[in-house]
């Protein structure tokens, strides 16, 4: 088959809404704070004790979210493996650092160590599910997700693959937000709160039962020249996180941009260098839905609770995702239903 | 594979040379740039590592710049890149016609693991904050150029940088670019060097792969790219066609975070994988760059995986880490130049350090034989987690088929 169709088969996240779910759509929970971890699941369902102890926050989500997508995707051996991730297991990470640093260089223990590397999270989704295919890990800030996605989506289109689990990771502990805070990412006035996510979706190049197409995936540095649209976009999802600066961005490239109405996702899941993700994945169920929920439009005020009903019964068959990283690189994701 | 992708530039740094030139004289002399520690502040200094001989000043003055904040990683793949995209005729070009994908792991640690206290307790290293992350080291190198419409970085440990080639040649098959400029770079950390050493992996002496007695490898550290681009492009452009690259695959050990399995599945569906695309016989293969870092385990499961994929046409074998040590994240990138130079300049490299023979272990080269014609080099890369990676780089011959 000639560059075949790639579809979102499933979708599914943990994150600072009610995780494995869509209630988000319906029922948003507004956090007001400026730092929110994770609702995790009960771990106990996939995972023993010990090995939820072990593995930590990012890489018991990311397992789960990954399980979770296969099931109700019904591909259990996906062709591929990719994930992307901003910063990798930063708990491990830093806790060998620290023990570096307290302890000096005497007597390492391994067990941080060989669980803080990018790739860790990928390689153990594999290891559980004994999958042997391609597997990949990106590590580009906030464009993470959307490379390894793209990665995803090439060799697909290529016919190299029939199949795909994507995920996105990044966890936010105590110690990340205080030094990600000092660096002026978060916690910044008029902010969203700084959050944590993990996602997992299964790409297939067969639409049964899919929730959606992704219609193009490009990666831009800029300045550039935006690529023109052809057909018409029903609305534009874009990162506004209400910090000026950083929405400024968001604002410029909206001229550049068709006119459409536009959507936000980050009042809900917060901001992490994973949060693109999580707005494919909304998209993805926006689009299955064919409602957009009223909260997510950008003219309701930030942190208003949502409106009563069931939201613009507008039909939402073809959305651009935006996203920009540090005003730097854009990635824009056209999906379509 | 349909579309010939060909490869017209070249760039590299490591402990045993500062580009092509240097590198190329100490391939043919056999030397080995593992040495005692000179640069790292570590209080191991028990064991041989292969550094860059340059520190981070001479790094910036030989680059012409003196920004702070940057890391070594980043200083080290800028004067790498220097280099391929001089030899490809792509610096100060018009435009944006390449893509620029990365391997590294560490990114910005050497200064994160100085400046952690600071991070945690006061604001005079907030620069150092923020070029900490994989991603960040990646848009440094390519702000340099000016010449990449979209740069992304892979991060699968020790095979990031032959990942990095794989993504770049699947995104100029797409049709996304006619160009990617692909590598890697690590530079040798505290960090790492403690996690290897807990890992109990380190050898206090040189490493000798695929030795009886080898006890573990060397860390090293470099830097190097490889320019692919689409024949019609290379061709239209009028710049030198260096060789092609024939096939690739990555395929998944899935067996444990930090040990390879004992039959090397990963390494062999890789590297069959890679055969299969380039249209290839496991007896077309004229040489091998190993993974062969010199670990027991490592050895052990590669020689299976060799003996498996090419039963009894075993071509030549060698690991060059004896002589440039594990440069980790850059290693696949390292070792296809490395390999690039073995077929352009007709020899075969050494395994240095190997005296003998492992049980059920492949017996490699182990002095450099010159004057050897070689038209398709296989060059594998094999990554903590089970990411394994194997590359083909072959002769380029115009109207091939």
């Amino acid at each position: 088959m000639n560059n075949p169709s790639v579809y979102i088969k499933s979708a599914t996240q943990i994150s600072i809404q009610q995780p494995l779910c869509e209630s988000w759509m319906q029922e948003p929970i507004i956090h007001e704070v400026p730092y929110v971890r994770c609702s995790d699941p009960s771990f106990r369902d996939w995972l023993s004790p010990m090995e939820s102890r072990r593995m930590g926050n990012i890489l018991r989500r990311a397992v789960v979210t990954a399980s979770e997508a296969m099931r109700r995707s019904g591909v259990s051996l996906p062709d591929a493996i990719v994930t992307g991730t901003g910063l990798g297991c930063i708990d491990h990470t830093e806790a060998f650092l620290r023990q570096l640093y307290e302890e000096g260089e005497e007597m390492p223990r391994p067990t941080s160590f060989m669980q803080s590397t990018h790739n860790t999270i990928s390689s153990l989704i594999a290891i559980r599910h004994h999958c042997h295919g391609y597997n990949a890990t990106y590590s580009h800030k906030h464009l993470s997700f959307d490379s390894a996605l793209l990665d995803a989506f090439i060799q697909l289109r290529l016919g190299d693959i029939q199949t795909a689990l994507v995920t996105g990771n990044d966890e936010m502990p105590p110690t990340s937000f205080n030094i990600l805070q000092r660096a002026g990412y978060v916690g910044q006035p008029g902010q969203v709160p700084a959050s944590e996510a993990s996602v997992a979706m299964m790409l297939t190049t067969d639409p049964d039962g899919s929730l959606c197409e992704i219609e193009d995936i490009r990666i831009l540095t800029l300045p550039a020249a935006l690529p023109s649209f052809s057909e018409p976009l029903d609305a534009i999802l874009m990162g506004l996180n209400g910090h000026a600066p950083h929405d400024e961005v968001y604002r410029a490239l909206q001229q550049q941009l068709p006119a459409a109405p536009l959507l936000r996702y980050k009042h809900l899941f917060g901001e992490c260098l994973s949060a693109s993700a999580l707005a494919i994945y909304a998209a993805a169920h926006i689009l299955a839905a064919g409602t957009i929920p009223a909260h997510m439009s950008k003219s309701v005020r930030r942190h208003t609770p949502p409106l009563e009903g069931q939201g613009e019964v507008a039909p939402v068959r073809r959305l651009l995702v935006v996203h920009h990283s540090d005003g730097h690189q854009i990635s824009l994701i056209t999906l379509r239903r | 594979m349909k579309e010939s992708i060909v490869i017209t530039g070249s760039g590299i740094v490591s402990s045993i040379g500062l580009d092509k030139q240097e590198t190329l004289s100490s391939l043919l002399a056999g030397k080995s740039g593992v040495s005692p520690v000179r640069y790292l502040k570590t209080a191991h200094r028990e064991f041989p590592v292969g550094e860059v001989p340059l520190s981070d000043e001479e790094m910036k003055s030989r680059l012409g710049i003196n920004a702070e904040p940057t890391t070594r990683t980043v200083l080290m793949g800028m004067l790498a890149l220097d280099e391929a995209l001089g030899e490809a005729r792509l610096l100060g070009t018009n435009g944006r016609p390449a893509i620029l994908v990365s391997g590294t792991t560490v990114g910005g640690m050497d200064k994160s693991e100085q400046f952690f206290s600071d991070y945690l307790q006061n604001d005079s290293r907030n620069d150092y904050i923020k070029i900490h992350d994989c991603g960040t080291t990646t848009d440094m190198i390519a702000s340099r150029f000016g010449i990449f419409s979209m740069a992304t970085t892979v991060s699968t440990a020790c095979s990031s940088a032959a990942n990095a080639l794989i993504l770049g040649a699947n995104l100029i098959r797409s049709g996304l670019t006619d160009i990617a400029v692909v590598g890697g770079t690590e530079c040798i950390t505290k960090f790492h060097l403690n996690g290897f050493h807990s890992l109990m992996i380190l050898d206090r002496e040189p490493c000798r792969p695929f030795d009886a007695t080898r006890a573990g490898l060397n860390l090293g550290e470099g830097a190097a790219w490889i320019v692919l681009e689409t024949e019609r492009s290379a061709l239209q452009r009028g710049v030198p066609i260096l060789a092609r690259l024939s096939g690739y695959g990555n395929a998944c050990d899935a067996f444990h975070q930090t040990a390879s399995s004992e039959d090397g599945e990963g390494a062999f569906l890789a590297m069959d994988k890679a055969l299969r695309m380039a249209s290839l016989q496991p007896s077309d293969i004229d040489y091998v760059n190993a993974h062969g870092t010199g670990t027991p385990n490592n050895d052990a499961s590669e020689s299976q995986a060799l003996r498996r994929l090419f039963g009894s046409s075993l071509p030549p074998v060698s690991s060059t880490k004896g002589m440039t040590g594990h440069t980790t994240s850059a290693s696949g990138a390292v070792e296809s130049v490395i390999s690039l130079l073995a077929l352009r300049h007709r020899f075969i490299p050494a395994n240095v350090g190997w005296h003998t023979p492992m049980d059920n272990g492949i017996t490699p080269v182990c002095h450099v034989m010159p004057d050897t014609n070689l038209r398709h080099v296989m060059c594998n890369s094999f990554g903590f987690g089970g990411n394994d990676s194997s590359l083909i780089i072959s002769l380029y011959q115009q109207h091939h088929e």
